[in-house]
């Protein structure tokens, strides 16, 4: 019985980039998986568009009959320092950081002298993971966060790998296949 | 996440709090995608007009469907399209109250009811969740007639408020 059924990446665009099959019923040929991708793609950016309340940042967790699809959305951290007005709180950095769109995620500051203020913002950069897995399988954010960082050091640090391209790295291969051994070796062990 | 250490703008909405149970809004839609009924209680957010905003919702339930009915990794499942569609925006408690609710009917009311027997039949998917609201739907394989009803509406009102 297998925990997770498939893993896929998808760029900002929705194109797929990388899809592992571990053992679902295997009906799915290429195009499927393609086109499934990039349908998850746009859901996903309705789902931010229908929300009651500000600051959806789209779907985590689809629970359907037969299995939970868990998604991941990668960091990017962008440091600028930009000069603000220098009077008062109100027109301090949180002010300029709230009137900006761009840094609506901006998420900590410092006014270091009066004048500048430094903001690091932590936004989307666009890429989802996302794995199928059994209904109610726990720890799967974790094991997300962990195909995060083998992404970053052996995707994103390989000198051959072009950005947005598909992921042909044989080493985020071996690594990924040991990571998701372990996690299903510890969840029969449970 | 803090970088300087000093001041903290936290990236997302302040946390679900009371109000966060209570449903957002509600959508029923028949098979032709038109909505016969629309309800909302806490709605801070709007980014379009009704008409819109109502198209969308069924586009995204119609695709979602499809997407699942795909994606299932089990079984393949033929996909339908039953006549009537509940929609409910709700927080967390919400949802899980719903379905207790549904589950807690006794399968002849179910039957005289229309209620689907098992979580989400007739359909893979049943919710999903987003960092600011859960959203669940469920699906009658009889028809619902929703009229201009003044006890159907009060009452609806009432348990909605009452989830909470």
């Amino acid at each position: 019985m297998a925990a997770i059924y498939s893993l896929y990446i998808i760029n900002k665009s929705g194109g797929l980039i990388f899809y592992k099959d571990y053992g679902s019923a295997g009906r799915m040929d290429t195009n499927d998986t393609l086109r499934l991708a990039s349908l998850w793609h746009s859901m996903h950016a309705i789902s931010q568009q229908l929300s009651p309340v500000s600051g959806c940042t789209g779907i985590e967790l689809l629970e359907a009959d037969t299995f939970d699809l868990h998604c991941f959305q990668a960091l990017t951290v962008v440091k600028l320092v930009i000069e603000a007005y220098p009077k008062g709180p109100s027109t301090g950095g949180a002010a300029v950081g709230s009137k900006l769109p761009w840094f609506s995620s901006c998420s900590a500051f410092r006014e270091a002298p009066e004048s500048i203020c430094i903001l690091c913002a932590v936004r989307f950069n666009g890429t989802k993971f996302f794995v199928v897995c059994e209904p109610g399988t726990p720890h799967m954010e974790n094991l997300l966060k962990h195909i995060y960082e083998l992404y970053t050091d052996y995707v994103l640090k390989n000198p051959f790998y072009e950005m947005e391209m598909p992921i042909r790295c044989e080493l985020f291969d071996i690594n990924l296949a040991q990571a998701v051994q372990k996690d299903r070796v510890t969840l029969l062990g449970r | 996440m803090q970088f300087f250490g000093t001041t903290e703008i936290n990236p997302s909405p302040p946390a679900v709090t009371a109000g966060g149970n209570n449903a957002h809004m509600m959508y029923i839609f028949n098979r032709n995608g038109v909505c016969l009924l629309y309800r909302e209680w806490n709605r801070p957010l709007r980014t379009l007009n009704v008409q819109q905003d109502q198209k969308l919702m069924f586009g995204l339930l119609f695709s979602l469907k499809s997407l699942t009915a795909k994606m299932d990794p089990i079984w393949y499942q033929v996909f339908l399209f039953t006549p009537f569609v509940i929609w409910i925006f709700g927080g967390w408690k919400m949802a899980e109250r719903l379905i207790q609710y549904r589950d807690s009917l006794s399968s002849v009311e179910k039957v005289s009811l229309g209620v689907p027997q098992l979580p989400g039949q007739g359909c893979a998917f049943h919710s999903f969740r987003t960092n600011t609201y859960k959203l669940s739907f469920m699906e009658t394989p009889s028809g619902i007639k929703v009229k201009e009803c003044e006890l159907f509406n009060t009452t609806l009102d009432q348990y909605v408020r009452g989830l909470g």
